[in-house]
């Protein structure tokens, strides 16, 4: 990004046809801001934008309310919510209207909401800067409140199987007492009718049928009332099993935490009784593997292997010299079946949990031996991508690829050298398409051309090159032409810049020019060390030169 | 086509975005339980077989690469044990790594480049954040922290500077934009863990995400409560999945069911091209920006691939 400042003087003083692109290059965070406020309009295209759906705050209401939410930290909240579908703007408005939010994670939120003010103006670099300050400040708050809801809500977590259990019990006991309860009254209530029945049918025999029916009537009315008082302790069951079901989904997260919290304990154990066992031997136990990976092929519900999952990738989290395990943590799903693991890789996880190390790994040491080396200086340009060369030719203040279209001979002899570095091959390599069009070569080269024409970020090229030399293929012609390079131009070549990958190539072949100049004309020459003038003295004497001579 | 043979598990395919012959391999001993890691640089040669430039070793396990875009020396890696680490080519190996970045508390699984700005780099962890880095700086520019479960994907928008996605297994994918302090859409795209995620290069409002139920859904940001489309057909969870850099609705994906399967999401039939030349889980592939056509991908089976779509990737 500041190769533009370096490089925008020297454009200026060769160029003063091209204002436009001066300008732009003037002042950093004036691209910036023109990359930005183009931005905006299109930016919201990745915000939701959807209202907020009353009956989805309601029922996020409704869950986060229950008790036995209250006490789980509130990003599994948030995420089970997120997972139901609910926007940021609902899961927020439902927070707000539960009363009483914890307050460990109000740290978060807070910090969250006051980086929104603090962010919207200014250059991207002071906004990424200011925004790391907070969210560090936010992460170790995160991570902290959600250790010390980690003791509360184990506590939580029995209470709320417990309150389960209770709720079905006293659901099913009130069913049952309701039955119990309602229907022998009901039958001794029909039994008394019958019975009076049968005492009045001495007296009355003409009412027999008139009590027979009434007794019918009665007991379908008995019935009807048993059929009423089954269905309302359905309902209720019914309700309660909704309830349930809601909070099924909530629980089976919190259980996956709670096998989680129980293997790592286990883990912990384990590996501290273990500690120091590594045998290296290489032989691989025949039963006890076959066993093992026997039971994990045929193995369709993925209860047992997820265990084993979660406690060797927890194991991963205990900081262990000797190493720990760490399997794929990916395809540990409940319902999909799990794929097939290698035979090998099973026993490399059997080995790991039971403390061994698997044989062959070496102890390397691969921190940078100079942190602050400087990366190396880059040899090519980047490349305009396929789907930005439309773009590009949509813009109408390039008028470059007119012009370096033209250039298309170099150019080609340029890419293939650079694509078969030291082989020299003429023809195309085997990875090109074999079937495709001639024109669909021409478009590449198109894109390649344009994309020396053009470096990126909204950036022109002003500078029309009338000559541009052909790429040298050897890479190490450079070092031995700076060998004999006087020292002035070394200070140059290292201004770091997109730029400077095009100067270097020309520079690289002036160089070469210089020292058959040297050769020949057994004097030296005067160097122009500004960046761009380098090439334009260089034809210049060249041209005197051939003059010359 | 050749294949070349990594004494370790493969993990990732990454073609360089300046020369059309050369690729990066992650990849990870003992299939990324515990070991060393090793990254390689592979040329392609015209003759035929793959030559290895040069490889890098860690300590642990690498378990995703990228180039960079503005230098065609550099190279990044995420590593099992939480590191980042930068490789510079044109140094010698004694003088690498240039860069060893250490902040992310778990295991990074996946680090990309910015294509637009081409200065900064991201990179998603086990950790459940998302980090955003440049190369000048010792230390990470912002963490993304809103997930709840690993992030196993993040992915730079092809026309949006600062537009990104992640792909996380709590089943959720998050677009965030940097300038913002947090994530501007949520996208609950699956009942299960996200592996993958990309955008489409030619409509910069779609995107397509993986996932352990072994489909691969389309989705419309500006629209995203129902995908524009479901793909089935792998057999097995879908590790990774890229849209092609020359056709706007092409889409390729890698699988557990070992198999790598070309997609057209436009089209009825969307299975347009399978490839089934791996014997162990496929979990890299790649699609060369430089060269229409050219596709790569790895697999437990330490082995790399690399062919023209339309070929068979097994032809000598």
């Amino acid at each position: 990004m500041g190769s533009e400042s370096t490089t925008a003087p020297n454009l200026r003083d060769e160029k003063p046809q091209n204002p436009d692109s001066v300008k732009a290059m003037d002042v950093n965070g004036q691209v910036a801001e023109g990359d930005s406020t183009k931005e905006i309009p299109t930016k919201s295209v990745f915000v939701n934008s959807e209202p907020m759906r009353e009956e989805q705050v309601q029922n996020a209401v409704k869950f986060l309310s229950h008790p036995k939410v209250r006490g789980s930290p509130v990003i599994y909240r948030r995420s089970f919510l997120e997972k139901k579908g609910l926007t940021k703007e609902e899961i927020d408005e439902a927070f707000r209207r539960v009363p009483d939010p914890p307050p460990t994670v109000t740290n978060v939120q807070a910090t969250a909401t006051s980086q929104d003010s603090q962010l919207k103006p200014s250059t991207n670099l002071q906004t990424q800067i200011q925004g790391q300050a907070p969210q560090p400040a936010a992460v170790p708050s995160g991570a902290a409140s959600a250790l010390a809801t980690l003791p509360r809500t184990k506590f939580h977590w029995s209470h709320a199987l417990l309150a389960i259990g209770f709720l079905a019990v006293s659901g099913a006991g009130s069913a049952i007492v309701f039955k119990n309860a309602v229907v022998p009254r009901l039958k001794s209530w029909i039994r008394k009718v019958v019975l009076e029945e049968e005492d009045e049918s001495v007296k009355r025999n003409l009412s027999k049928p008139s009590l027979a029916e009434e007794a019918a009537a009665a007991a379908k009315a008995a019935a009807a009332a048993a059929a009423d008082v089954a269905r309302a302790s359905q309902e209720m069951l019914n309700s309660k099993n909704e309830e349930k079901k809601y909070f099924e989904t909530f629980m089976s997260v919190l259980d996956v935490q709670v096998a989680e919290m129980k293997s790592m304990s286990n883990a912990i154990r384990k590996l501290e009784a273990k500690g120091e066992q590594h045998s290296q031997s290489v032989s691989r136990n025949g039963p006890s593997n076959t066993s093992w990976s026997a039971s994990h092929a045929s193995q369709e519900d993925s209860r047992g292997f997820m265990e084993g999952f979660k406690q060797a990738k927890v194991n991963g989290t205990v900081d262990f010299d000797s190493g720990s395990g760490r399997p794929m943590s990916a395809p540990a799903s409940m319902e999909p079946s799990v794929a097939p693991h290698p035979k090998s890789y099973m026993e490399i996880m059997a080995m790991v949990q039971r403390g061994e190390k698997p044989p062959g790994i070496k102890e390397i040491n691969d921190l940078p031996p100079n942190p602050n080396q400087p990366p190396s200086n880059p040899r090519l340009a980047p490349r305009m991508k396929p789907w930005e060369v439309g773009q590009a030719q949509n813009s109408s203040s390039y008028t470059l690829q007119s012009q370096t279209s033209g250039e298309n001979s170099s150019y080609k002899v340029e890419d293939n050298g650079s694509a078969s570095q030291l082989n020299g091959y003429s023809s195309e390599p085997w990875w090109q398409r074999k079937n495709v069009r001639i024109s669909e070569i021409e478009d590449e080269n198109d894109q390649r051309i344009a994309s020396y024409g053009i470096v990126p970020v909204a950036n022109e090229r002003p500078v029309q090159r009338t000559w541009v030399p052909p790429q040298p293929p050897p890479v190490s012609m450079p070092e031995a032409a700076a060998a004999i390079r006087q020292p002035k131009s070394i200070i140059q070549k290292e201004q770091p810049s997109n730029d400077q990958v095009m100067e270097r190539s020309s520079d690289e072949v002036d160089e070469l020019q210089r020292i058959t100049k040297l050769s020949e004309l057994g004097g030296e020459v005067d160097l122009n060390n500004s960046g761009k003038n380098l090439e334009i003295s260089e034809i210049q004497e060249e041209q005197s030169g051939i003059e010359g001579n | 086509m050749p294949v070349f043979k990594t004494p370790f598990n493969g993990y990732a395919v990454k073609f360089s975005p300046f020369y059309e012959n050369r690729l990066a391999v992650a990849t990870s001993q003992n299939f990324g339980i515990l070991g060393n890691g090793r990254v390689h640089v592979l040329d392609l040669t015209p003759a035929g077989p793959i030559a290895e430039f040069c490889a890098f070793e860690t300590a642990d396990g690498v378990y995703d690469c990228t180039w960079s875009e503005d230098n065609d020396n550099l190279l990044v890696t995420a590593v099992a044990d939480g590191s980042v680490k930068l490789w510079d080519l044109a140094l010698p190996p004694t003088a690498n790594p240039i860069r060893s970045l250490h902040e992310h508390s778990r295991e990074v699984h996946s680090v990309d480049w910015n294509p637009v700005r081409r200065d900064s780099f991201l990179t998603s962890s086990w950790d459940d954040t998302v980090k955003l880095w440049t190369v000048d700086r010792p230390a990470s520019v912002r963490t993304f922290k809103e997930h709840a479960y690993c992030v196993y994907s993040s992915v730079w928008n092809p026309r949006h500077a600062d537009v990104f996605a992640s792909a996380s297994g709590d089943c959720t994918v998050r677009i965030w934009d940097v300038r913002e302090p947090a994530s501007t859409m949520i996208l609950p795209a699956h009942e299960f863990e996200i592996l993958s995620c990309d955008w489409n290069k030619y409509d910069d409002c779609v995107i397509a995400t993986a996932s352990v139920d072994k489909s691969i859904k389309v989705w419309d940001v500006r629209s995203f409560r129902v995908p524009i489309s479901v793909l089935q057909g792998h057999t097995y969870a879908v590790r990774r999945v890229k849209f092609s850099p020359h056709r706007d609705s092409l889409i390729a994906s890698c699988s557990y069911d070992m198999t790598v399967c070309l997609w057209d999401y436009r089209v009825e039939d969307a299975l347009v091209g399978r490839y089934d030349h791996h014997t162990e889980f496929a979990v890299g592939v790649d699609m060369s920006v430089l060269v229409e056509g050219l596709l790569a991908t790895t697999g437990w089976d330490e082995l790399v691939y690399v062919w023209q779509h339309g070929t068979d990737p097994r032809a000598p």
